[in-house]
């Protein structure tokens, strides 16, 4: 509204202080008019916000519509009509001369880790990483773009910045494709959101094996460097690549994810699984190497043994019914078990999107519910304002009508891993965002 | 707690060298191929990080002389608790600047997204805007 020569008051709560005067100030307005609430504000009652509007501002201590009122009227100063540019350094290039302990601290106390002992990246490592690819080190794999997108501002990296934060994460340069398909993708590790949200990283095709990843056995534990190291590539990049991960600016879960260790890899058994690989259903070839993106909050595990002791008990329909229904995001990523599989295409479910189609048609609640939920809220009723569908059509249904837990079938995906020692899987309540081929970067 | 394992290893009797298994001979004359006995090897470390963008500075819009007879958009950003909290400042408008007309609106789209629609209909019928709220 500023730039359209309509002042403006911003309202927000003083948890974000941080944040608001970071973002504003990478937006190109560093001294916008701010005015801090008392945290949160949901919850309260009419009488208690009245209350607080009328108290003063916790931050500044100034009376709160004094504040919003002078924000509108007091004449602009020198400062605030500032224009031109400013460059912003993102520090030294390089650290050092230094022993290995000195750098390994520094290192870690300006926020460049995840605080485990990283990989020092010396340019010898960096130039052995870089034999990992084609692709020239000075190539751009993001041009920096101001005041876009969640972080508010969008840093740029090239092939040899991400080959940096390759070596620091441990990886062979023989992973390097794997990085390098991941950071070109855009958004990196460590969503800043309130929610707390992760990432899973998904990986098929023929590199899987190239890498000696693990799908077997404990796939999803630390029992292979690749997928140790791949994994804790996304959090490093999403530090140092961008700015994010600085608590109270760029990253406001409340109460972070242990996923942000290692972003929960998962290469998929696709000899062992009976239906189509993800990225086949997702456009790509058999043969190729990908890499998939989701994000959400959280996993959960159930128990897929239909029939287990029980014949009767349907025990995967009901678990994964009840799972969906405590899902807070708008996707499901479901992680079986090659036994699991195999149940369940005795079942009938023969491939994916049988078993999807089922899902997503038996996993309802009413239009009130939806309406009601925090997703809703926040991100989807904002969306039916702009007309989108299903959005906007389910905010015009009778309470009691039955919609469907996620808007899409697709929103729904499968993976097949693990070592077929009990009939295990697990929801991550996550949703696909981007792939990537990994061949590109070889 | 921190722990330096050398140190322990040192106050245990034993050679920090068997941190990395090398051999106590290969040590020293790793050491001694550095600079001396006892002087730890140096490196230079490259920075991880990115390349962040030339901010643009743009000059905030012009204040109002006074509030009287303007009209103040509301625009709730689609948090928790924002309309509620809009809502009350519009009450405190009407009690003590009822010349002040407030309209309330939500802003429609992703919270980090613009609503150019309703940016447009702001600068067409209002003349200034108080927005809300994060969480």
């Amino acid at each position: 509204m500023e730039k359209m020569g309509v002042p403006a008051a911003a309202l927000i709560t003083k948890a974000y202080v941080d944040l608001a005067k970071a973002t504003a100030a990478r937006r190109g307005m560093p001294l916008e008019r701010i005015t801090f609430t008392l945290h949160p504000v949901w919850g309260k009652t009419p009488a208690e916000l009245a209350a607080m509007i009328r108290g003063p501002d916790p931050v500044t201590g100034k009376p709160m519509m004094k504040e919003i009122t002078d924000a509108l009227t007091v004449p602009l100063s020198a400062e605030e009509q500032k224009t031109g540019t400013q460059s912003i350094t993102a520090g030294a290039p390089r650290f050092g001369p230094d022993t290995a302990d000195n750098l390994q601290e520094l290192f870690m106390n300006n926020g460049m880790t995840d605080y485990l002992p990283v990989i020092l990246p010396t340019e010898q490592k960096i130039q052995a990483m870089l034999k990992g690819t084609s692709h020239s080190p000075d190539e751009v794999l993001r041009k920096p773009i101001q005041g876009v997108g969640y972080e508010s501002a969008q840093w740029g990296y090239t092939v040899r910045q991400v080959a940096v934060n390759a070596v620091m994460s441990g990886c062979r340069p023989e992973y390097f494709p794997v990085i390098l398909a991941l950071a070109s993708v855009g958004q990196l590790g460590l969503f800043g959101s309130t929610t707390s949200s992760s990432t899973s990283i998904v990986i098929n095709g023929p590199i899987r094996d190239k890498l000696n990843m693990n799908y077997g056995l404990g796939a999803l534990s630390p029992f292979a460097q690749s997928n140790a190291t791949i994994g804790r590539s996304w959090t490093l990049m999403g530090k140092n690549l961008t700015p994010g991960g600085i608590p109270g600016d760029t990253y406001q879960g409340g109460q972070g994810n242990n996923l942000d260790y290692n972003n929960l890899v998962i290469a998929e058994d696709e000899k062992n699984s009976p239906w189509t690989p993800l990225h086949v259903q997702l456009g790509f070839k058999p043969e190729e190497s990908v890499v998939s993106i989701f994000g959400g909050p959280d996993v959960r595990q159930g128990h897929g043994a239909r029939g287990a002791g029980v014949a009767e008990n349907a025990m995967f329909d009901e678990q994964i019914s009840f799972m969906f229904g405590s899902l807070v995001g708008d996707g499901a990523l479901v992680i079986c078990d090659p036994l699991v599989a195999k149940r369940l295409v005795e079942q009938g479910y023969d491939t994916k999107e049988k078993l999807i189609d089922w899902l997503w048609k038996n996993t309802v609640r009413t239009a009130k519910d939806f309406r009601e939920s925090f997703l809703a809220y926040v991100h989807l009723y904002p969306l039916a304002l702009q007309g989108r569908e299903p959005y906007a059509t389910w905010y015009k249904l009778a309470d009691s009508t039955l919609v469907p837990f996620f808007p899409r079938a697709s929103d729904i995906n499968f993976v097949v891993c693990g070592g077929q020692a009990n009939a295990f899987f697990q929801v991550a309540n996550m949703r696909h965002g981007r792939s990537a081929s990994i061949d590109k970067w070889m | 707690m921190k722990i330096n394992r050398r140190k322990l290893l040192s106050l245990l009797g034993m050679s920090g060298a068997l941190l990395s298994g090398a051999p106590l001979e290969a040590e020293q004359k790793k050491k001694n191929a550095q600079g001396g006995a006892g002087s730890e090897p140096k490196i230079t470390a490259v920075s991880p990080k990115g390349t962040p963008p030339a901010v643009s500075l743009f000059a905030m819009a012009p204040r109002l002389e006074t509030l009287d007879g303007k009209t103040i958009y509301m625009v709730d950003t689609g948090f928790f608790g924002g309309d509620m909290l809009l809502q009350e400042i519009q009450a405190w408008f009407q009690q003590n600047m009822p010349s002040v007309k407030t309209v309330f609106r939500k802003k429609a789209g992703p919270y980090a997204e613009d609503d150019p629609k309703l940016w447009a209909e702001i600068k067409a019928n209002g003349n200034a805007t108080i927005m809300a709220i994060g969480h």
